[in-house]
This record gives C-alpha cells, sequence and structure tokens, in this order.
C-alpha cells in the first residue's frame, strides 16, 4: 500500500465534485428548499387570517339574524294590533249596520201593517156591504138575518 | 470458491484482492512476469511461447521490456518498478463513479425540484440537505463561507457511497472482472491509502488557506508559536502545534483508511473460510459458519459504513471552524 499518483488525481477529483456541488448543486436546492418554507409560512398565515374571518362572519351573522328575529316580532306585533283594530272596526260597523237595517225594516213592517190595516178595512166594509146586500135581497127576517149576519161574520173570521 | 479455482493459495488470494490495478510508466530493461495457463509444464511453456514469450519454469511467462512504456502492473516487481507515477485506475474508476452518481442524483432533483408535487427523489435530497446543513449550521459558527455545507454534503455522500461498496460482496465484481484480464481489482475507493489521503490532504489545504484568511499570516503564525504556554516556551509551542497541525489530516485519512481497510480484510478472511471445499463435514461447517459471519458482519458493517462517512464530514467542518476563528491570546 503505497502512496502515488492517485493521490492528485482524487484531489482533482475532490475539488471538482466539492466545486460542482458547490456551484449547482446547493444553491438551487436551498433555495427552492427556502422558497417552500416561505409559502407554508404564508400559507399558515392565510389560513390563520381566514379562520378569524370566518369566525368574524358568523358573530356577524348571528348579530344579524338576533336582529331580525327582533325585528319579525316587531312586525308581528304590529300586524296583531292592526288586525284586532280592524275586527273591532268592522264589528262596529256591522252592529252599526244591523241596527240600521233593522230599524228601517221595522219602519217597512209598520207600513205594511197600516197599509194592510186600510186594506182590510177597506175588505171588511166591502164585506159588510155585500153581506147587506145579499140580506137586503133575501128577505129581511130577524131570525134569518141574524143568521145572515152571522155567517158573514164567520166568513170574516175567517 | 475463489481461491480455489483461480489456483491460489489463500494468502495468495488475500493478497490478490487488497492490490490495487496499477497503471504506471515501466522503464525500458523491466522484466515482466505472467502467470501461464496450462496442466504440466510443456502446456505452460507452449502457453507461454504461442504469445511470443518465454517460460521462466516456475508456472510464469517472461517479457523484458524493449522501450519505456505504460503498463497495467501484473506484480509486486512491476508496482515497485513504477514508483510515485503510477494511477490506482479501480480508486480513480470507482470514486469518480461513485462521486457522479451522487451529483446526478443530486443535480437531477435540483432541476426537477417541485414546490407543491416534489417526488419521494427530492423529499430524501431535500432531507439529506436539511440534515447536512443542521450539522453545518450547529458546528460551523465561526463565520460565513458557503463553502462549508455543500463541501460537507460532497463529503459524506460520496465517503458513503465508497463505503458502501464495502458491502458488495467480496468476490462479486473481482471475480468476473479477472476472467476479463484485469489482473487487479479492489472495488472500495475508501480502502486504498491513497483516496483518503487525498480528502484529508484536501482539507487540510483548505484549513491552511481559511487560517491564513481569518487571522492573517503573522497571526497564523503566531497562533501556532504562543500557545499553548506563552512567547517564552516558544519552541515547545511550535513543536506541540506543528503536531497538532499535522494530526487533522493523518487522523483524518487514517481512521477513515483503517477502518474500512479492516472491514474489508474481515469479509475477505470471512470469504476464505467459504471457499473450502464442500465435500467434507468439517467444510460444510465451516461454509455455514462463514456465510452467518459474513451476514453479520455486514450487517454490523452498515454502522461502520455510515459512522465513518459521518465522522469524516463532522471533523471536516469541525476544522473549518476551528480555521475560521479569530486569533485570541489567552
Amino acid at each position: 500500500m503505497n502512496l502515488n499518483a492517485t493521490l492528485l488525481g482524487q484531489m482533482i477529483a475532490f475539488g471538482l465534485f466539492v466545486w460542482f456541488c458547490w456551484k449547482f448543486v446547493w444553491p438551487p436546492l436551498l433555495a427552492a428548499m427556502d422558497e417552500r418554507a416561505e409559502k407554508i409560512e404564508q400559507g399558515l398565515k392565510d389560513s390563520e387570517e381566514s379562520a378569524n374571518k370566518i369566525l368574524d362572519a358568523e358573530e356577524q351573522s348571528k348579530k344579524m339574524l338576533a336582529e331580525a328575529k327582533k325585528e319579525a316580532k316587531k312586525i308581528m306585533d304590529n300586524a296583531k294590533n292592526q288586525s284586532e283594530k280592524i275586527v273591532d272596526e268592522s264589528k262596529n260597523k256591522a252592529t252599526e249596520e244591523k241596527e240600521r237595517i233593522v230599524g228601517s225594516a221595522q219602519s217597512e213592517i209598520e207600513k205594511e201593517v197600516v197599509n194592510a190595516k186600510k186594506t182590510l178595512e177597506k175588505d171588511f166594509a166591502s164585506s159588510v156591504m155585500s153581506a147587506v146586500k145579499k140580506i137586503v135581497a133575501k128577505e129581511v127576517s130577524e131570525s134569518s138575518h141574524q143568521n145572515t149576519v152571522d155567517k158573514s161574520l164567520d166568513d170574516f173570521r175567517k | 470458491m475463489a481461491s480455489e479455482s483461480s489456483g491460489r493459495t489463500f494468502q495468495e488470494y488475500l493478497e490478490h484482492h487488497l492490490q490495487n490495478l496499477v497503471y504506471g510508466p515501466l522503464p525500458a530493461g523491466h522484466e515482466r512476469k505472467f502467470y501461464s495457463k496450462g496442466e504440466d509444464e510443456a502446456t505452460k511453456e507452449t502457453y507461454c511461447q504461442d504469445k511470443g514469450l518465454s517460460y521462466d519454469g516456475e508456472s510464469y511467462c517472461k517479457e523484458t521490456l524493449t522501450e519505456d512504456g505504460w503498463h497495467l502492473a501484473n506484480n509486486k516487481t512491476d508496482i515497485e518498478a513504477m514508483g510515485f507515477w503510477a494511477f490506482h485506475i479501480d480508486t480513480l474508476f470507482f470514486s469518480v463513479l461513485l462521486g457522479s452518481i451522487f451529483l446526478f442524483i443530486f443535480s437531477r432533483a435540483a432541476q426537477n425540484f417541485s414546490i407543491d408535487k416534489p417526488t419521494k427523489l427530492q423529499l430524501f435530497v431535500e432531507m439529506m440537505i436539511d440534515f447536512i446543513n443542521g450539522v453545518v449550521k450547529g458546528t460551523f459558527k465561526a463565520a460565513q463561507n458557503t463553502l462549508i455545507a455543500p463541501m460537507a454534503l460532497t463529503i459524506f455522500f460520496w465517503v458513503l457511497l465508497m463505503n458502501v461498496m464495502d458491502l458488495v460482496p467480496v468476490d462479486l465484481i473481482p471475480y468476473p472482472a479477472e476472467a476479463l484480464g484485469i489482473p487487479y481489482l479492489k472495488v472500495v475507493p475508501t480502502t486504498d491509502l491513497n483516496l483518503t489521503a487525498a480528502l484529508a490532504l484536501s482539507v487540510f489545504i483548505l484549513y491552511l488557506f481559511y487560517s491564513v484568511k481569518a487571522k492573517g499570516f503573522v497571526g497564523f503564525i503566531k497562533s501556532i508559536s504562543l500557545h499553548p504556554f506563552g512567547p517564552w516556551m516558544l519552541p515547545a509551542n511550535l513543536f506541540i502545534e506543528i503536531i497538532d497541525l499535522i494530526a487533522k489530516p493523518l487522523s483524518l485519512a487514517l481512521r477513515l483508511y483503517g477502518n474500512l481497510y479492516a472491514g474489508e480484510m474481515i469479509f475477505l478472511l470471512i470469504a476464505g473460510m467459504v471457499s473450502i471445499n464442500l465435500t467434507s463435514f468439517t467444510g460444510l461447517g465451516l461454509n455455514l459458519a462463514g456465510i452467518t459471519l459474513s451476514l453479520v458482519w455486514a450487517i454490523f458493517h452498515i454502522l461502520i459504513v455510515v459512522l465513518q462517512a459521518f465522522i469524516f464530514m463532522m471533523l471536516t467542518v469541525v476544522y473549518m471552524n476551528m480555521a475560521h476563528e479569530k486569533f485570541e491570546q489567552h
């Protein structure tokens, strides 16, 4: 095992390998790895940010929901009041109308009654007259008269 | 069964496996020897003569080189004759191959990097980058230097891949290679002192460079001469600090080399048990024991393989940190 010129050859080879690695292998790999590390860091930061944003949005939406519920309740209350008012009003109107209708019906009825009475009176007089005529036309006897009068009265009653 | 089928004794088998494939210059007049093939002396001699070589009477063909030239070493005498300017082809080939695999995987991941849809390969690469970055940031605090982390990554992965070659069965690659005419092959580059020393020396040069850069030349000299006993003990300081300085690359190189070489050696010894013939009862027992042992050692070795790669990287980062520290008078 003796040292010889192989030593020099190996030193040259070693120098070339180290130089190549130094110039062409190490820097691009390290740069790329640094870039990746930066990217990962940025990604983590971004995801944290977006998580925060989501939390914010959730809170916002909760707030909005509560507000909307309040609003809805208010609207419903209003509507209830309104409807009660409308119902009351219509009740009142209906009662008034009813009273008016009933009143007018009553006066009509009264009018009709008066008319009927008038007609009746007229009819009655004419029936009495016709009965009298019949009686007069037959002979005038007290009994028979009486009978005829009774009969006429019966007819009338009917 | 490698040692028997290639006609070697166990010692030869070990030596063969621990020898690198060497390519280097041989001078004219150098006598080369080739292992001859054949049943008896006569066929061996004709085998050599067919190749135009003479036969030495001891199973080897001889060839005397007529001019200087570069050759693959066939044996120890070749290697000795080559001297310093020889190259371990196998170490160079496998280390460059594994380093290229590492860079290919990582640069592919860098090219196809997707921030949103990472592939499994990308996730693995990211994990490794993160791991190395964590280690470097935790240890290297003296200054800003963009070189340290990529260097640590390169060292860790390159050394790891080379160490992992130790888990490849010892004969799996050398045996077919030998059949193809490659005389030696060591597939684990980190079991070659040349490689570990090259890494350690490179780290040491960077250590010296950054030391001088951070402290100034005077500051650097001060840091090794006025430490740890003060200016009146300057020779002792120099002695201690220089030993301390030299110990850094030495320990780096020898730790990795020693661990992996020893691991490889144990694999080879276990492989030697398996290569005893199966016909006898004890042979069968040895085979079973060898198979079990190599499994156990391989599992344990996974730990060593990763650990040594990590230690080499870690110490490099520590040394770089020390280099960048300003000199302070204590």
